[in-house]
């Protein structure tokens, strides 16, 4: 079920990984190694512990966990999926993650890469980089687009793998948007014109706002470009305040499935699909809920791409 | 509206929901500020601030579990309170969040010994742990060296359980506080902890300061007792004007 190469993405084929699911320390490795699971998501910054200097924040690789997680996935393809680059950041993004993912690709080379569409630093008043606390959505301008679109293309070029962002789940009806822009589904859509970098559909963040701000997800996801679609996730989510959450707290939705079986058979260059939790919830469902979940996977994706 | 306008106003505006003043220093035109005073009374941005908030203190809460376990619940709340308010809460690795909120809530206990030690040892235990991360054991040969010099390893810590006549000793290690117990933190311990002899705790005073090694062997501090603390990080080369041995 592994390393089926399909569909040019700038003259080279998209390797076709089938269906993965994000590293965690605290699950059996046998989940790893299970046919389940044919290639690995990884969230450097797991791995990682932060060292502020008199001047610099620095995210070091810890050795015994990268040796540990190298161990866990024995092999398989790994993507990278990051948290802490903020690449939306109109005072600047993550240098250090940067730094950090440069080491990082020299001990474990990696199929793509993907970030989250969006900021979570502004600059404090004497200019330091201050978390939020919540990640948050860009607004639909020229200016956010371009930004964020040349930052990207560097990054492509910076590790010559395909660079993806997730479109965001977020909470707030109205964004403000340019005109030429429109929305930010159309973001997405300039981002990809601009930079000539990739998409992570997430399906749960698609039907997270679509459930708040009550449109079809369908009629999204037929405005997007697919053909610029590399990885998808499937999460699940939870009510919370009269609001859908993006919470990765358990099973996947059925309408979220549905939109896989939509989306999969005319996206022509995915090359993955990955269940996302967040760690507190995988261990809390436990290896057999998510083996069912993966299996689910699997049967949506044999379908579109062939069973092996 | 500028990018940076944007972010900087909206990303205030969570972060210092107790503020009003999140309009400071960034030009904005009327309709723009208008955005921000109707973005404001919205549901979705209480829910973002509900988020936030709840996001903030659950990072706080699992970094001083310990701590806090002592603190009565109005207390509690309110020094967690008071740290979110103060725009803290947000950081996402696990032990900058951690040991900054022990700093702060230290510093409430300062006039409360044993809630103060037990902190301490909550700060220490996490400090060992983070350090186990990076330690490599030095190399003790440097020691032969005129001009090194020693410090307190910076993942190191010794925490004093003063026994106290006038409180009988309940809660959270109790025992410790029962019989005076002295513990040393490491990042090269087995456990990150190990109750130290009289020499080491000597040693351990001594090294207020960074001190040339020859000045601790002069004031009778014995080799063995440097290589011991020096092999498993309680203490580290360190000269205030050089860091070649670091």
């Amino acid at each position: 079920m592994r390393d089926k190469a399909r569909g040019p993405v700038n003259g080279k084929p998209v390797q076709s990984l089938g269906v993965g699911f994000p590293y965690f320390a605290a699950l059996p490795a046998d989940l790893y190694r299970s046919d389940l699971v044919s290639f690995v998501e990884i969230t450097p910054e797991t791995l990682c512990r932060q060292r502020a200097t008199e001047s610099t924040i620095q995210i070091e690789i810890v050795p015994d966990r990268l040796a540990t997680a190298q161990d866990t996935c024995d092999g398989l393809p790994v993507v990278i999926h990051g948290v802490e680059l903020s690449i939306g950041s109109a005072h600047g993004l993550n240098q250090a993650y940067l730094k950090m993912l440069d080491s990082f690709q020299k001990e474990w080379p990696f199929v793509w890469h993907s970030e989250h569409l969006g900021f979570q630093t502004i600059a404090g008043d004497n200019g330091s980089r201050l978390e939020i606390g919540v990640p948050l959505p860009m607004p639909a301008t020229v200016e956010a687009v371009e930004l964020v679109a040349e930052r990207s293309a560097n990054i492509q070029q910076r590790y010559s793998v395909p660079f993806l962002l997730e479109n965001p789940a977020h909470y707030f009806s109205e964004l403000p948007a340019d005109s030429e822009i429109g929305n930010e589904y159309r973001f997405l859509t300039a981002f990809t014109q601009q930079s000539g970098c990739y998409l992570l559909l997430d399906l749960h963040n698609l039907y997270c706002n679509a459930v708040n701000h009550h449109f079809d997800a369908r009629n999204v996801i037929d405005t997007l470009p697919l053909d610029r679609v590399i990885e998808i996730h499937v999460a699940g989510g939870s009510w919370r305040d009269g609001f859908w959450m993006d919470a990765h707290d358990g099973r996947v939705p059925e309408p979220v499935w549905e939109l896989l079986e939509y989306v999969l058979p005319i996206a022509p260059n995915v090359g993955g699909v990955v269940f996302e939790l967040l760690e507190e919830y995988a261990i809390r469902l436990g290896v057999p809920a998510i083996e069912n979940e993966l299996r689910r996977a699997w049967q949506i994706w044999n379908l579109s791409h062939g069973a092996n | 509206m500028g990018l940076i306008e944007f972010q900087t106003v909206l990303g205030r505006m969570l972060r210092e929901q107790n503020r009003d003043d999140h309009l400071r220093g960034v030009c904005l035109e009327e309709s723009e500020s208008r955005y921000f005073e109707k973005l404001r009374d919205t549901a979705e941005f209480r829910f973002y601030g509900s988020v936030q908030r709840s996001w903030c203190i659950a990072r706080a809460t699992k970094a001083a579990h310990l701590t806090l376990s002592l603190l009565p619940k109005e207390e509690r709340e309110r020094l967690l309170d008071e740290w979110v308010d103060s725009g803290s809460g947000a950081q996402s690795f696990f032990f900058v969040e951690a040991e900054s909120f022990l700093d702060f809530i230290g510093e409430h206990l300062s006039d409360r010994p044993r809630e103060f030690t037990v902190c301490q040892f909550e700060r220490a235990s996490l400090r060992a742990i983070d350090g186990a991360n990076v330690f490599v054991r030095p190399d003790a040969a440097s020691l032969q060296r005129p001009d090194s010099c020693l410090r307190r390893g910076r993942y190191a810590a010794l925490v004093c359980f003063d026994a106290d006549p006038h409180q009988s000793s309940h809660g959270p290690l109790a025992q410790l506080f029962s019989v005076g117990q002295i513990v040393m933190f490491s990042p090269g311990l087995p456990q990150f902890w190990q109750e130290p002899s009289p020499e080491e705790v000597d040693l351990w005073k001594a090294l207020e300061s960074p001190t040339p090694v020859r000045t601790l062997l002069d004031h009778g501090h014995s080799i063995e007792t440097l290589e011991t603390l020096l092999s498993y990080g309680a203490i580290e080369y360190g000269n205030p004007h050089s860091s070649e041995l670091r």
